[in-house]
C-alpha cells in the first residue's frame, strides 16, 4: 500500500503543480507543452515501458485525435468534450486497426508503425478529402478557441494518464504485462493472455495519445497536416521517455521536465546553435545514460515510483 | 456560452489592464521586434531570407541612430529578439508566445510562409498583439473578427494568381492558347493558387479554356520525369506547374533533360526567386517560362527605403558569402522592416490597436522596393504589391507581359 | 504512358537500391537502425556540390572521393558510438534515439557552414538531352545513377560473396553472438560494414542533386522513409533483395505518379506495412522476423 501512495503522491504533486503554473509564469503555451509531453510520454510509457514495444509513429494516433476533434466540431457541430471524445475514439479506432503490427518486433514495428502514421497523414493532407478534412488547407476552428478551457482539459487528461500508469505499476494486470514483456513464452504458460494483455496496452496508450491530439487542437486551434502529425511529437515522446527511465511514473516526468527544459532554455538563450546542441545533447545522453535517469538510483537498489 | 464568456472574461481583463497600459512618458531605451524562424528543416529556405532581411533593416537603422518613435518624437534605437523554430510548428508557437508573455515585444513579427505563420494568428489575437506577417498568406489568416494581423510583404494566395489567369484568357483569345495543363503541389500556397485558375478557366469556358490535366502531385515530390510525359500525353498548350522551390527546380530540369517543349509554362518561382534558380537550373532551361514578375523584376519607384538595385547591392555586401540567394523573400523580409518603420514614425502610441491603426494608414500611401503597399482595412490581407506576369528571355532576363500597364515585353509561344 | 512510367520507374528505382544499400548494410550487421542515413547521403550530395563548384570535378571522381573519405570518417564514429550503444539493455530502439541526435547533429552543422539555399550540379555534366530506351526518353542523369547503383550492388554482393572479410561478415549477420563464440572480431568486420554503408549513402548522395533536382540540408528524413521502404521490401542482409526492393519502390511511384498522382507518397508507406505484415521475412528472405 505504501508503494501505492508514494506513486500516488508524486502524481497529485505534477497535477497540481501543472494546474497552478499559469498563475505564476505567463507564457501558458509553454506550459501547455509541457502538460502535453507529459501525457505523451507517459503515454507512450504505457506501450512501451510496459510491453517493450516501440511506437515510433506515435504521432499518427496524436494525429488522429487531433483531426478527430477539428472534424466533429466542423462537421458535427460538436462542443469541445464531445469533440475531445470523438479525437480519442478515433485514435483508439486507428490503434485497433494497427494490432496487426505486434506481429512484427523490435525496430520492425517501430518503423512499421511510423509508415503507418506517415500513411495517415497522406490521407488526412490529400485535396481528393477537401470536403472532409480540409485537406492540405489546414483547419481553422476559432469558434472553440479557448486556450484557458484547453489547458484545464491538458491537465484533466495528464491527471487520468498518470492515474492509468500509477493503476498499470501497482495492479495485477501491470505486473502480467511485466512479465510479457520479459519472456512472453512463460508468461502465457502460466497461464497470461499475451495477446489480450499487450492488444489493451496499446489502446491505452493510442487514447492518451487521441485525447492529448484532440486538447492540442483546441489550444492550437488554426493548424495544418504537418503541425498534427508533426514527426517531432514522436520523436519527442520517445527521448523523454527514454532519459527519464520508462516502466516508471518518475522517469518520464523528469525527462520532460529536464529535456524539454533544457530544450526551451536553449532555443531561447542560443538560437544560432539550437539543433546543434539539442542533438548532441541526445547522443551523448543514449551514450551515457543508456538506461535512464532513474537507473541511477535502481541502480542502487533504490525504488522510484 | 463559453464562447460569450470568454469574450466577457477578455472584456473585463482589458478594463483592468488598461491603466498598465497606458504609455508612460519616459521613452522606452528600445523598441523590441519580435522574430521567430527557421534556421533549419524544410521551411528553412524561404524563412532565412526573410529573417536576415529584417536583420539588416535593424542593423542599417540602428547605425542611424535608430527609428523615430512618433509618440516620443525621437529616434529609439531597435532590438531584433530573434528565435529558431527548427521548422516546426509546435516550437514556433511557444516561441511566439515567449516573444509576447516574457520579452514583451513592442513588435511581433511571425515566421515565413502559411504553415509556420498559421499558430501564431491565434495566439497573437488572444494576446491582443498584432502580428506583423511577412509572407503567411493562408486565406483563413485574414478574418473580419481579427484586428491582430496584417500581411506585410505580399498578396493572400487567391490573389497571386489573378493576373495569370487573365493572362491565360487572353491568351485563349489571341494565341489560340486553350489547353491548359494544371500541376499543382499538394499545400495551401500551390494548391490554393491551382483552385483560383481552376475556377477562373471553368468561369470562361466561353474563351475556349479548358482544363485537360488537373492533378496534385505531394510537396516532396522531386522527380518529374514521368509527369512530364503524362502532362504531354494530354497535348495541352499550356502547362501551369505549381510549385515550391526544390519542386520548380526539379521540374524544370526534368523538363530539359527530357527534351519536350510547350507552348506556354507558367511556373512560380523563376520568378519569386530568379536567382536561386538560374543557379540550379541555367538560364537556357528558363527561357520562355511564364513567372510571377516580382519586385526584384519590376522596378517600383519607392517613396521610402532603398530601390531593389540598391538593396541587392546592401544584401550582397552583408552576405557575400553566397549561403542564402537573395531573391523575393529577401526582399520581404527587409520590406517589413521598412512597414515596420513607418509604422513607428506615424503611430499615435505603442498600443496594439494602435499600431494597427498606424498600418493602415499607411496604406495607399507608402510604396516601397516591394511595390504600393495596400492593405484590407477590414481582414488585414494585403491587396497591393501585386504580382504581375513576367516571361524569362536569354540570359535570364525577365519582362513584364501582363498586365499591359505594366508591361514591358510582349508574351511569346513556343511552338506546339 | 503506361511503358514510360514503368521504364522510369526501373531505372529511378535502381537508384533508390542505392540510397537503401547501405542501410541494409548497417542494420543487417549492427541490428541498430542508422535514421542519420539520409543525412549522410546529403553530406555526399554537398561533398560533391563543392568539389564540382570549386574544382569542377565530375561526380564520378567525387563518389570516388566520398567512398574513400567516408569509409575512413565511418570506422572512428563507429568505435565512438556503436560498441558503447551496444551494451545498452534495448541497443536496437535506444539506436534509434541515438541516430536521431546525430541526424539532427550533422543538419545542423550543415546548415550554419553552407546555409538553407538549394544547390546543384548542372545536369549536362553527365550529359545532355535525353536517353532513349525503347522509345521512352530518360533524363541521361538518371541512366548515370542508375548505373552507379549497380556496379556498387554489384561490388557489395561480390565483397560479401567472395571476399574472406565479407563472409565473416555474413555470419555477423545471420548471429552476432554465434560469431563472437567461434572468435570473429566482430568490432571490426562491423567497423567496415559501418563505413561501407554510410560510403554508400555518400555516393547515392554525389547523384542526389541530379535525380532529385536539388538539395538543401533538410533532406535527410525523407530519403530515410525511401531508404526503408526499399530495404524492408527487399531482404535484409542480401544486395539482391534490395534492388528488388529498389524496383518494386521506383515502379510504384511511377505508376502512382501516372494514375493517383497525389496519393504517391503514400505508396511506400502502404508497401513497407504489406510486406512486413504478409511477408516479413522480405520478398527474398527466409522467415526470421516475427516475434
Amino acid at each position: 500500500m505504501h508503494r501505492v501512495f508514494n506513486d500516488l503522491g508524486l502524481a497529485v504533486l505534477v497535477v497540481v503543480a501543472m494546474a497552478v503554473a499559469p498563475s505564476i509564469y505567463s507564457n501558458q503555451l509553454l506550459l501547455f507543452n509541457f502538460v502535453m509531453f507529459l501525457s505523451l510520454a507517459q503515454g507512450l510509457n504505457v506501450i512501451y515501458g510496459f510491453t517493450g514495444y516501440l511506437p515510433f509513429g506515435y504521432v499518427g494516433f496524436f494525429g488522429a485525435g487531433a483531426y478527430g476533434f477539428a472534424l466533429a466540431v466542423m462537421h458535427l457541430g460538436f462542443g469541445p468534450p464531445g469533440a475531445m471524445a470523438v479525437g480519442a475514439a478515433a485514435a483508439v479506432v486507428l490503434a485497433l486497426i494497427l494490432t496487426p503490427l505486434f506481429r512484427l518486433s523490435g525496430a520492425y514495428f517501430a518503423i512499421a508503425n511510423l509508415a503507418a502514421a506517415q500513411a495517415v497523414y497522406e490521407v488526412v493532407a490529400n485535396p481528393a478529402l477537401e470536403d472532409v478534412t480540409k485537406g492540405p488547407y489546414g483547419v481553422s476552428l476559432s469558434g472553440v478557441f479557448a486556450p484557458n478551457a484547453s489547458y484545464a482539459a491538458a491537465v484533466a487528461i495528464l491527471a487520468f494518464t498518470l492515474l492509468l500508469v500509477v493503476w498499470l505499476r501497482n495492479s495485477q494486470f501491470g505486473l502480467s504485462l511485466r512479465a510479457i514483456k520479459e519472456d512472453p513464452i512463460s508468461a502465457a504458460m502460466a497461464g497470461v493472455s499475451v495477446v489480450r494483455g499487450r492488444t489493451i496496452a496499446w489502446l491505452l496508450s493510442a487514447l492518451i495519445a487521441g485525447l492529448v491530439g484532440g486538447s492540442f487542437a483546441w489550444e492550437v486551434s488554426v493548424f495544418y497536416p504537418e503541425t498534427a502529425f508533426s514527426p517531432q511529437f514522436s520523436i519527442f515522446a520517445v527521448v523523454f521517455a527514454l532519459f527519464g527511465g520508462t516502466a516508471t511514473l518518475t522517469g518520464p516526468l523528469l525527462g520532460v521536465f529536464i529535456l524539454y527544459g533544457v530544450y526551451n532554455w536553449i532555443g531561447i538563450s542560443v538560437p544560432q546553435y539550437f539543433q546543434l546542441i539539442y542533438g548532441t545533447l541526445i547522443v551523448a545522453l543514449v551514450l551515457f545514460l543508456p538506461n535512464g535517469l532513474v537507473s541511477l538510483l535502481t541502480r542502487r537498489g533504490i525504488r522510484v515510483p | 456560452m463559453l464562447r460569450r464568456s470568454v469574450v466577457v472574461i477578455a472584456a473585463l481583463a482589458s478594463i483592468l489592464f488598461v491603466p498598465a497600459r497606458v504609455e508612460a512618458q519616459t521613452a522606452p531605451a528600445e523598441i523590441r521586434i519580435g522574430h521567430p524562424y527557421a534556421g533549419s528543416g524544410p521551411y528553412a529556405s524561404i524563412s532565412m531570407p526573410v529573417y536576415l532581411g529584417l536583420k539588416l533593416w535593424v542593423d542599417r537603422t540602428n547605425e542611424a541612430g535608430g527609428a523615430f518613435v512618433k509618440p516620443f518624437n525621437k529616434k529609439i534605437p531597435l532590438k531584433l529578439i530573434a528565435y529558431d523554430d527548427q521548422s516546426s510548428t509546435a516550437t514556433a508557437a511557444t516561441l511566439v508566445n515567449q516573444l509576447i508573455t516574457q520579452d514583451h515585444v513592442d513588435m511581433l513579427v511571425s515566421d515565413s510562409g502559411s504553415v509556420l505563420t498559421s499558430v501564431a494568428v491565434p495566439i497573437a489575437r488572444d494576446h491582443k498583439q498584432l502580428l506583423f506577417n511577412p509572407t503567411g498568406t493562408g486565406a483563413a489568416f485574414f478574418t473580419k473578427d481579427n484586428p491582430y494581423v496584417v500581411l506585410l510583404a505580399d498578396p493572400a494566395s487567391t490573389v497571386w494568381p489573378k493576373y495569370i489567369s487573365e493572362l491565360l484568357g487572353n491568351s485563349a483569345k489571341t494565341a489560340g492558347i486553350k489547353r491548359v495543363a494544371l500541376l499543382y503541389a499538394t499545400n495551401d500556397f500551390t494548391g490554393t493558387q491551382a483552385s483560383t485558375i481552376r475556377n477562373y478557366i471553368k468561369a470562361h469556358a466561353d474563351t475556349g479554356l479548358e482544363l485537360v490535366y488537373d492533378q496534385g502531385v505531394p510537396t516532396a515530390t522531386s522527380n518529374y520525369t514521368v509527369l512530364i510525359n503524362n502532362v504531354a500525353a494530354t497535348n495541352p498548350d499550356a502547362v501551369v506547374a505549381l510549385g515550391y522551390v526544390g519542386n520548380d527546380i526539379a521540374f524544370l530540369r526534368n523538363l530539359q533533360d527530357s527534351g519536350q517543349k510547350f507552348p506556354f509554362l507558367f511556373m512560380i518561382y523563376p520568378g519569386v526567386e530568379k536567382e536561386e534558380l538560374l543557379k540550379n537550373v541555367g538560364a537556357t532551361g528558363m527561357e520562355g517560362v511564364f513567372t510571377y514578375a516580382m519586385s526584384t523584376e519590376i522596378e517600383y519607384k519607392p517613396n521610402f527605403g532603398m530601390t531593389a538595385a540598391e538593396y541587392k547591392k546592401a544584401w550582397h555586401d552583408t552576405y557575400p558569402d553566397g549561403k542564402y540567394e537573395f531573391g523575393f523573400n529577401a526582399i520581404a523580409g527587409y520590406t517589413v522592416g521598412l512597414v515596420l518603420e513607418r509604422t513607428l514614425a506615424t503611430t499615435e502610441s505603442l498600443d496594439q490597436l494602435a499600431l494597427r491603426a498606424a498600418v493602415q494608414g499607411l496604406s495607399g500611401k507608402l510604396t516601397t522596393l516591394d511595390g504600393p503597399f495596400e492593405v484590407d482595412a477590414e481582414t488585414g490581407a494585403q491587396l497591393g504589391e501585386i504580382t504581375p506576369v513576367g516571361q524569362l528571355r536569354a540570359g535570364g532576363k525577365m519582362e513584364a507581359v501582363w498586365p499591359l500597364d505594366l508591361a514591358n515585353g510582349k508574351p511569346t509561344f513556343g511552338k506546339k | 504512358m503506361l511503358i514510360g512510367a514503368l521504364l522510369s520507374g526501373l531505372v529511378f528505382g535502381l537508384y533508390f537500391t542505392l540510397v537503401g544499400l547501405g542501410l541494409n548494410l548497417v542494420f543487417g550487421v549492427m541490428r541498430i537502425v542508422n535514421l542519420a542515413h539520409g543525412d549522410f547521403l546529403m553530406l555526399g550530395a554537398f561533398a560533391a556540390y563543392w568539389m564540382f563548384a570549386l574544382f569542377g570535378l565530375h561526380p564520378l571522381y567525387a563518389a570516388l572521393a566520398v567512398l574513400v573519405v567516408f569509409v575512413v570518417l565511418g570506422l572512428p564514429i563507429y568505435y565512438l558510438i556503436v560498441p558503447r550503444l551496444q551494451m545498452a539493455r534495448d541497443a536496437e530502439m535506444l539506436s534509434i534515439i541515438l541516430f536521431f541526435g546525430l541526424s539532427q547533429m550533422i543538419e545542423a552543422v550543415t546548415s550554419i557552414a553552407f546555409g538553407t539555399t538549394e544547390r546543384s550540379i548542372p545536369g549536362r555534366v553527365l550529359g545532355t538531352g535525353p536517353v532513349t530506351i525503347l522509345g521512352q526518353r530518360l533524363p541521361s542523369a538518371w541512366v548515370f545513377g542508375a548505373a552507379v547503383s549497380a556496379i556498387a550492388v554489384a561490388c557489395v554482393y561480390l565483397y560479401l560473396y567472395r571476399t574472406r572479410l565479407g563472409s565473416l561478415t555474413r555470419a555477423v549477420m545471420v548471429s552476432r553472438d554465434e560469431a563472437l563464440a567461434t572468435g570473429i572480431d566482430v568490432h571490426r568486420v562491423s567497423a567496415l560494414a559501418f563505413g561501407i554503408g554510410i560510403a554508400l549513402a555518400g555516393i547515392a548522395g554525389v547523384f542526389a542533386p541530379f535525380m532529385l533536382g536539388s538539395v538543401t540540408p533538410a533532406l535527410g528524413p525523407e530519403i530515410n522513409v525511401a531508404a526503408f521502404a526499399v530495404i524492408v521490401v527487399g531482404t535484409l542482409g542480401n544486395p539482391l533483395g534490395t534492388v528488388l526492393g529498389g524496383i518494386i519502390y521506383g515502379v510504384g511511384l511511377m505508376l502512382m505518379q501516372t494514375y493517383f498522382s497525389s496519393w504517391a507518397n503514400i505508396l511506400p508507406n502502404l508497401l513497407l506495412i504489406a510486406v512486413l505484415l504478409f511477408r516479413p521475412e522480405g520478398l527474398l528472405g527466409r522467415a526470421t522476423r516475427r516475434a
